[in-house]
C-alpha cells in the first residue's frame, strides 16, 4: 500500500510526523477513552463468552462454543430472540409509518409547531417513565380496562401484562408512542431540505398528492429515511428500560427481549459466561442490521450518481 | 404565461378544495393529538389524587381536588429519597457529557486541523465505540471494575458515561469543524500561535452551537440512562435518578400508582425543563443525527 503511492519527499515526511504527533495529543483523551471502556470489554465480553467464567472466580477453562450451544438449546432464549424479531419488525414499521404520516399530515398546517411539540414530548422523558405510566394503562385495573368495561367492552378486558402473546405488542405500542415523535421531526428535517420546484412543477401539471408523494417525495427522502430507519430498528431491538420496567409483574421476564434476558440472567441469576454469550448474539444482530444498512446507502449513491 | 379566462375558474376552484380539505387535515391532526395526549391526561390526573381516591373511582376520573399533590410530591420524593438521585445524575450528566463533549472537540480538532496520514482509521477507532449495544460492556465493565475499585463510586460512572457520550459528538463536531476555513488557523500558525491557543481561541469558540447542541442530548441520554446505575452500583447513594425510582418496582405495601406516577414525573422535569428553555439548540442537535 505504501509503496504504491507517490513518496512524499523528506521534509513532507517530516512535517507530516510532527503534525501527527501534534494530533496525537488531541486524540489521546478520546481514544484512550474509547479503548479502555468501550474496545477493550468489547473484546474481553468476547472472550469471557467462550469460557466457563463465573462471578469473582477469574478466567477459568476455555469451553468452546458450549455457552452458544446452550443458548441454541434454550427455549427461553428462543422465546426472547422472537420476541426481539417482533421489536425489529415492529421497530421497522411503526414508528416510521406513522412518523412519516404524521410529517406529511403536520405540513404547512395552522399551529403545526404546538402539534409538532405535542408528538415530540414522549420522546424527552426517559424510558423508565414511559414505562411506568403504560404499565398503569396496561395493568388489571389500569386505564385500558376501566375504558373498555366503561364502553361495554368487559369480555375484552383481559390481564394484559401477564399474557405472553399480549405483553409484547403492549409494550411495542409504548416504545412506538415514545419513538414516533422523534422520527417524525426527522423526517420534517428532510422534507424541509427537498427542492420545491419538482413539486411545484407536479401541482401544475395536476398530479395527485398520491402521485406526488410516491414519485417524487419519497425518492428524494429515501436517504433520510433508511438513516432515521437504522436509528429506529437499532433503539427498538436494543430497548430495555421500558421493557424491564413494564415487565415487572411477568413471571417470566427473562423471555421477553434478548437485551433482558441477558441481563437476567448475568445479575439475577449469576450464568455470566452465557450472557456474555448472549451479548455477543446481541452485538452480531446489530452488525449485521448496521451492514443491510451501508449495502442500501451504497445503492442510493450509486443510483444517485 | 398568463392564465387564460378558462384557466382561472378552475385554478381558484382548485384553491377551494384546497381549503377545504386543509380544514379536514387540521380536524384530523386535532383527533390524533388528542388521542396521543391521553397517558399524560392519565398521568395529570392521577398525581392529584389520594391512594384510596385512585382505588375507589378508578384511574380515568377526575381528582375530587388538587390538593394531595403536595402530600403525594413529598411521600414520593421521600420514598425514593430522590434528592440523592437528582444530585447524582445532575453530577454524572453535567461532568459526563461535558467531559465528553470537550473530549470530542479535542480529537475533532485533530482530526480535521491537521494533515496526517491514516486520519480515518483514527476516526473510525472513535466512532466505533457506537456500532455496538450496550449489552456487550456491561460484564466486562462490571468485572473490571469490581477489580479496580470503580464499581460503586461515582468516579467510575462518570468514566463510563463520558467515554460512551465521546463517539457521536465526535461525528457532529469533526464533520463541523472541517467547514471552518483553513485560512483562519493557518494565519494564526504563521503569527506563531500554538496548536492549543489555536483550538482554543479560534475554534472551539467558532463550535459553540453544535457543542451546546451535543452537551444537551448528551446530558438528556445520561439523565434517563437506567442500565449502567442499575449495573454499576449497588448503594443507594451513588444510584442514579432513574435507578432510584426502581424502589417501586416490588410490589410493597403502600405502594399506590399517585405516588410512582408522581415520582416519575418529578424525576422527568429536569429534561423537560431544559427542552423548553433551549429548544432551539436541542432542534439543532436531533438534526445532527441524520445528516452525516
Amino acid at each position: 500500500m505504501q509503496s504504491s503511492r507517490p513518496k512524499p519527499s523528506p521534509r513532507e515526511k517530516a512535517a507530516q510526523r510532527a503534525n501527527f504527533l501534534t494530533a496525537l495529543c488531541f486524540l489521546a483523551p478520546a481514544v484512550l477513552l474509547v479503548t479502555v471502556f468501550l474496545l477493550v470489554p468489547l473484546i474481553y465480553n468476547v472472550w469471557i463468552s467462550f469460557t466457563g467464567w463465573a462471578k469473582f472466580s477469574g478466567i477459568d477453562r476455555f469451553v468452546g462454543v458450549a455457552n452458544y450451544s446452550q443458548a441454541f438449546s434454550n427455549p427461553k432464549f428462543f422465546e426472547a430472540a422472537g420476541n426481539t424479531v417482533s421489536w425489529i419488525v415492529a421497530s421497522l414499521v411503526l414508528p416510521i409509518g406513522l412518523g412519516l404520516g404524521f410529517a406529511l399530515l403536520l405540513r404547512g398546517i395552522r399551529g403545526a409547531e404546538a402539534f409538532k411539540t405535542v408528538f415530540f414530548v414522549p420522546r424527552l422523558l426517559a424510558p423508565t417513565a414511559i414505562g411506568t405510566i403504560w404499565y398503569y394503562v396496561f395493568a388489571d385495573n389500569g386505564t385500558l380496562n376501566a375504558m373498555l368495561s366503561g364502553v361495554g367492552l368487559g369480555d375484552w378486558t383481559r390481564s394484559w401484562l401477564y399474557d405472553p402473546l399480549m405483553i409484547t405488542p403492549a409494550m411495542i405500542i409504548a416504545h412506538t408512542w415514545q419513538t414516533t415523535g422523534l422520527v417524525m421531526v426527522l423526517l420534517l428535517l428532510g422534507l424541509a431540505a427537498l427542492p420545491t420546484e419538482p413539486l411545484e412543477a407536479a401541482q401544475v401539471e395536476g398530479a395527485t398528492p398520491f402521485q406526488i408523494f410516491r414519485h417524487i417525495v419519497l425518492p428524494m427522502l429515501l436517504p433520510t429515511l433508511l438513516v432515521v430507519t437504522i436509528i429506529s430498528v437499532i433503539a427498538g431491538f436494543t430497548t430495555f428500560d421500558l421493557v424491564w420496567v413494564m415487565g415487572r409483574d411477568y413471571p417470566n421476564r427473562s423471555t421477553l427481549t434478548l437485551a433482558v434476558h441477558q441481563y437476567w440472567e448475568t445479575f439475577r441469576s449469576n450464568r455470566w459466561a452465557y450472557g456474555a454469550s448472549v451479548a455477543v448474539l446481541i452485538g452480531l444482530i446489530a452488525l449485521l442490521i448496521t451492514w443491510v444498512q451501508t449495502l442500501l446507502q451504497q445503492k442510493l449513491e450509486d443510483r444517485a450518481k | 404565461m398568463s392564465e387564460t379566462a378558462i384557466g382561472a375558474p378552475a385554478a381558484a376552484e382548485r384553491r377551494r378544495a384546497g381549503r377545504r380539505s386543509n380544514r379536514a387535515v387540521f380536524w384530523i391532526a386535532v383527533a390524533v393529538t388528542l388521542l396521543w395526549l391521553f397517558p399524560f391526561y392519565y398521568a395529570l390526573v392521577t398525581i392529584f389524587k389520594t391512594g384510596q381516591e385512585y382505588t375507589a373511582g378508578g384511574p380515568l376520573a377526575l381528582p375530587a381536588s388538587t390538593a394531595p399533590v403536595v402530600a403525594n410530591i413529598l411521600e414520593a420524593w421521600r420514598r425514593t429519597h430522590m434528592l440523592v438521585g437528582m444530585g447524582n445524575s445532575l453530577l454524572y450528566g453535567v461532568v459526563g457529557a461535558g467531559l465528553a463533549v470537550f473530549v470530542a472537540a479535542l480529537a475533532s480538532y485533530g482530526l480535521t486541523r491537521l494533515d496526517y496520514r491514516g486520519r480515518s482509521y483514527w476516526f473510525l477507532l472513535i466512532f466505533s465505540g457506537t456500532i455496538f449495544p450496550f449489552q456487550i460492556y456491561l460484564i466486562p465493565l462490571f468485572q473490571g471494575f469490581a477489580r479496580t475499585g470503580l464499581l460503586d463510586s461515582r468516579l467510575g460512572m462518570i468514566l463510563v458515561y463520558t467515554a460512551i457520550c465521546v463517539p457521536f459528538p465526535t461525528l457532529v463536531l469533526k464533520n463541523f469543524m472541517s467547514q471552518i476555513p483553513r485560512d483562519l488557523d493557518e494565519a494564526a500558525r504563521m503569527d506563531g500561535c500554538s496548536e492549543w491557543r489555536i483550538f482554543r481561541s479560534i475554534i472551539l469558540p467558532n463550535s459553540r452551537g453544535p457543542m451546546i447542541a451535543v452537551f444537551l442530548l448528551q446530558f438528556n441520554w445520561i439523565w434517563n440512562d437506567l442500565i449502567f446505575s442499575m449495573v454499576l452500583t449497588l448503594d443507594e447513594s451513588k444510584r442514579s435518578i432513574m435507578n432510584s425510582l426502581m424502589v417501586f418496582q416490588g410490589n410493597y405495601a403502600g405502594t399506590t400508582p399517585n405516588l410512582v406516577v408522581t415520582a416519575t414525573l418529578l424525576a422527568s422535569v429536569p429534561t423537560l425543563v431544559i427542552f423548553f428553555l433551549l429548544r432551539r439548540y436541542f432542534m439543532q442537535g436531533l438534526a445532527l443525527q441524520t445528516s452525516d
